[in-house]
């Protein structure tokens, strides 16, 4: 069953890290209160509430595989009136709640601390409305992000925030991770497609925040509640924007016989002024690993970087994009470039940026990833100083990221039954985080803090605006019962 | 001077404080503040905030003056804070398309300072080209080019904020992608100073397109203008905007004052012939005019200056589909107008977003007009508020704003904002009925 999770939520990418916060796997917690299973059962029917501890192991962690331990118990309501009424019982019982989705978040942030119920989206599964008139949707917070592209296509519209687990991923996930995804160079993450949500709070309260088409006064609170990482409440209503459909996509591919060269390609391009959709970049190591699997692109194995170059819009733009783009990546000493003639071809160019997660089992038994950004000129450089923290800890590195937003996803592969190795990989980690914010970026750009990064939220933010975040988490969670744990570093509460 | 004013120029550098007559040019819609400081710097800002936390006294903060007469008319003011003299780039990075500046720069300096890197800030806020990037995206304020670009929400990667107790708060960072924490960034944008003064802004850049072009159609009246307007944005490429004009029916002299529907396109030269042709034949007729480079971007400057020289400026909105209807109750106010002073009543909306701005250069003062007018915009109000729309003013005469509110309902989250507020600014000094009354 574990294994089987892991797929689902990663795509077949092997387990990562364990714990630099919890211990080993913990046993079952202590079972649900008789009575309170039962009002729960009340609530949303008798098959929703799940206490068997057999059942519960499915939800132990999420895509970081690292941190387990299962929840007291999962409860699966259908809309806002039963999350709310589940709320309501759960905080008269002083029960601590984690929101949960189709739980791939990679930063731990879906775990059940001790004590903790999981309130999951699954059964909030329904796409409510495709307004495309309006070009608005209304969705559960269940909906799987890929659906929701699906629903909107007949009416030659799409849903563009498009993480890498998007056909796994819900919707409700996304609010609360603010996720990315290879296309929001051009189009932004999910705070810029959500336009209204019905939020429910620990005490059950429902609340109607923001909805397109009224400007009422006030602070822009979904924006807020965007990326709280279940912090704040459940979202379980989500209106979003949709887009038309571009009219016409070219993707191309520089090969590099340096990483260096392939991130001038990129500062050639933007300096430029071509705004492509997409701007991606694996290195040499993750190349070697995609083109020695299953999932082999082509690619040249003694290159050591490859781009992904992606336009889209108006057909009649995009040959001239393509051609200057293909002019930097030749001028920045690239060795090779090729464009795609069909969409047989464009999938084949994007082989080894989509399946190098799955790839990489192939080469460790463990594998780190990280997701920090840095400012994108400095990239060459913050590579090279990651290859010197790699040296220096005598770990294995394969690099793919989002280059066009800087936004790094450094692998550190290792086996997790060497204690040295595991040691040296939480250090490893920690220098490169640090890297990235001494050169002016940030410890997470896509991926959320959740339990995994939260002790390092103090290498980016002072004490003062971890207070702010604090007071505004309790505003909307007094108690502090909302996702305990995650976030914001103060003392564990759950810890066990 | 009086001792409020007094005694922050005990504190302050010399010359940073005024009162008096001097602090009239700063009424917040029409109170006169009993002092205006031009802090040049945030630890300026900070210590004036301290004193106003713990003398209880009321402040705005403000950036040129732009927006002193919008927002809820406060009750009393006892300080202005300007950043005026905060006006300097801090960091330019063309290569990653950044720029910070302190906060009073104005919108016209930025782009003066970005355009040899061939890049711009895409935000066109109604207003003077010279109001200020802090008030900008302190107000939230977009114009006609948020349809492709969006609002300062969509722009902003970071900011300085200092809150009403004086505590200073860097918030979000300069790179596009960042989930490290609450978004409180999200917070403070459009906060209209009610949590803080904003000193610096980081904000993202876009290249400058290789051909700005816009296509005027003419329409007979603003209602047909709204239709074929809808019928261009419904179309399946994008546009930077798409704005139905209507003038003041006595606008200028024998010049025509049939309404336009102008269409923005920034592309390359290959695709704008592309959109352009598409435009025309969703339009099923051909523009009275095709301008291009600096003649399409003056189309557009005249929109954000159609404000100018206004005494009542609304915002209504509902779904864009609901365009004719809400430009149909747009055309009933100008009964409350005067019918012989300036150019009467115009009109701009925003096509693709469904905001139409009403603009009245003065209001009838007959007998009863306050009643008349302030019972015209509430049923006004209740209809768009019944339809899940919304009405704004954004500025009219004091009376008609303090009887109806500026911003209209806020639903049950505020609750949330109020608590939301009194974190930031814990002695309530920062006038947060300006925003959530």
């Amino acid at each position: 069953m574990r294994s089987l999770l892991w797929f689902l939520a990663l795509g077949g990418q092997p387990g990562v890290s364990r714990s630099r916060h919890f211990p080993d796997d913990v046993g079952p917690q202590l079972p649900l209160e008789h009575s309170l299973e039962k009002n729960l059962n009340g609530i949303v029917g008798d098959d929703w509430v799940i206490s068997d501890p057999g059942r519960l192991l499915a939800y132990e962690s999420d895509g970081l595989t690292a941190y387990r331990m299962p929840p007291t118990a999962v409860v699966l309501p259908k809309d806002t009136d039963e999350v709310s009424r589940v709320l309501q019982l759960l905080s008269k019982e002083n029960v601590p709640v984690v929101p949960r989705g189709a739980g791939t978040g990679l930063s731990g942030g879906a775990l059940a601390g001790e004590g903790c119920v999981v309130v999951g989206t699954a059964r909030m599964n329904r796409i409510l409305e495709v307004d495309s008139e309006n070009r608005l949707a209304l969705v559960q917070p269940g909906v799987i992000n890929a659906h929701l592209t699906d629903a909107a296509a007949p009416f030659g519209l799409y849903y563009a925030p498009d993480p890498s687990s998007q056909s796994a991923c819900t919707l409700g996930g996304n609010v609360a991770e603010n996720s990315g995804g290879p296309h929001c160079l051009k189009y932004g993450v999910t705070s810029r497609y959500v336009t209204g949500l019905t939020i429910v709070t620990y005490e059950g309260q429902v609340s109607r925040i923001g909805g397109f088409g009224r400007e009422s006064g006030g602070y822009d609170l979904v924006g807020l509640f965007v990326g709280s990482e279940g912090c704040f409440g459940i979202a379980t209503e989500i209106e979003v924007r949709l887009l038309p459909k571009p009219e016409s996509v070219r993707t191309l591919l520089g090969i590099f016989d340096t990483v260096e060269d392939a991130g001038r390609a990129v500062t050639r391009i933007i300096a430029d002024g071509l705004l492509p959709a997409a701007l991606e970049i694996v290195d040499g190591a993750t190349i070697q690993a995609v083109e020695a699997s299953v999932y082999a692109g082509g690619y040249p194995i003694d290159a050591e970087a490859a781009l992904v170059i992606e336009f889209d819009g108006v057909e009649a733009g995009l040959g001239a994009d393509v051609e200057r783009s293909a002019a930097h990546c030749r001028e920045a000493g690239a060795r090779d470039v090729r464009t795609a003639e069909s969409e047989q071809e464009r999938m084949l160019l994007w082989q080894g940026r989509k399946k190098a997660f799955g790839a990489m089992g192939r080469i460790a038994t463990d594998l780190l990833v990280q997701d920090a950004t840095v400012p994108r000129s400095l990239l060459p450089d913050v590579l090279a100083r990651i290859s010197e923290i790699a040296e220096r800890y005598d770990l294995k590195v394969a690099n793919v990221f989002h280059a066009g937003d800087g936004n790094l996803h450094p692998n550190i592969l290792f086996d997790r039954s060497d204690a040295d190795e595991l040691a040296r990989v939480e250090l490893a980690s920690k220098d490169i985080m640090a890297l990235c914010v001494e050169v002016g970026g940030t410890i997470t750009g896509e991926h959320g803090v959740g339990l995994d990064k939260r002790s390092y939220m103090s290498l980016v933010h002072s004490p003062q605006e971890l207070e702010a975040m604090r007071r505004v988490k309790y505003v909307f969670d007094p108690r502090g019962k909302m996702n305990p744990g995650k976030v914001l570093p103060d003392p564990m509460v759950t810890a066990p | 001077m009086n001792p409020v004013a007094a005694l922050l120029a005990s504190q302050l550098p010399e010359g940073q404080v005024v009162d008096g007559f001097r602090a009239e040019a700063w009424a917040v819609c029409d109170r006169v503040p009993r002092a205006v400081v031009f802090p040049e710097g945030e630890y300026e800002v900070a210590q004036v905030l301290s004193m106003a936390s713990a003398e209880g006294w009321r402040c705005v903060p403000s950036g040129k003056g732009t927006w002193l007469r919008s927002g809820h008319p406060p009750d009393v003011v006892d300080v202005v804070i300007s950043t005026t003299r905060m006006d300097r780039v801090l960091a330019y990075e063309p290569d990653d398309l950044f720029i910070t500046a302190q906060a009073g720069i104005g919108l016209d300096l930025v782009s003066r300072r970005i355009l040899d890197g061939r890049q711009w800030l895409p935000l066109d806020p109604a207003g003077a080209m010279h109001g200020s990037l802090g008030a900008t995206v302190s107000t939230g304020s977009a114009g006609p080019l948020q349809a492709a670009f969006g609002t300062p929400r969509d722009h902003v990667l970071g900011v300085t904020l200092v809150t009403g107790d004086g505590r200073l708060l860097r918030l979000g960072g300069k790179v596009v992608k960042n989930v490290a924490g609450f978004d409180l960034l999200k917070l403070v944008l459009g906060s209209w100073g009610t949590l803080g003064v904003i000193t610096s802004v980081t904000t993202r850049l876009h290249p400058v397109p290789e051909l700005d072009r816009t296509l005027l159609f003419q329409a007979p009246e603003v209602l047909s203008a709204a239709k074929l307007a809808r019928a261009i944005a419904r179309s399946p490429v994008s546009f930077a905007a798409v704005e139905v004009l209507a003038p003041g029916d006595r606008e200028g002299g024998d010049r025509s004052t049939a309404p336009l529907v102008a269409v923005r396109i920034l592309e390359s030269p290959p695709a704008a012939e592309m959109v352009d042709r598409l435009v025309c034949e969703r339009a099923d007729a051909a523009p009275i005019a095709r301008m291009e480079g600096h003649d399409s971007h003056a189309i557009f400057e005249n929109v954000r200056a159609m404000e100018d020289g206004a005494e009542l400026v609304l915002r209504l909105s509902l779904l864009p589909s609901r365009l004719l209807d809400l430009v149909e109750m747009a055309v009933g106010l100008c009964e409350i107008a005067d019918p012989d002073i300036g150019w009467g009543t115009r009109m701009a909306a925003h096509a693709p977003t469904g905001v139409v701005r009403v603009m009245i250069a003065r209001v009838h003062r007959r007998d009863g007009w306050l009643e008349d007018a302030v019972a015209a915009l509430a049923s006004l109000r209740l209809s768009l508020e019944s339809e899940g729309g919304s009405m704004v003013i954004s500025q009219g005469p004091v009376e008609v704003v303090q009887s109806l509110g500026a911003w209209g309902e806020a639903g049950c989250a505020r609750g949330l904002m109020r608590d939301l507020q009194r974190e930031f600014d814990p002695a309530s000094i920062l006038t947060p009925a300006r925003l959530i009354s």
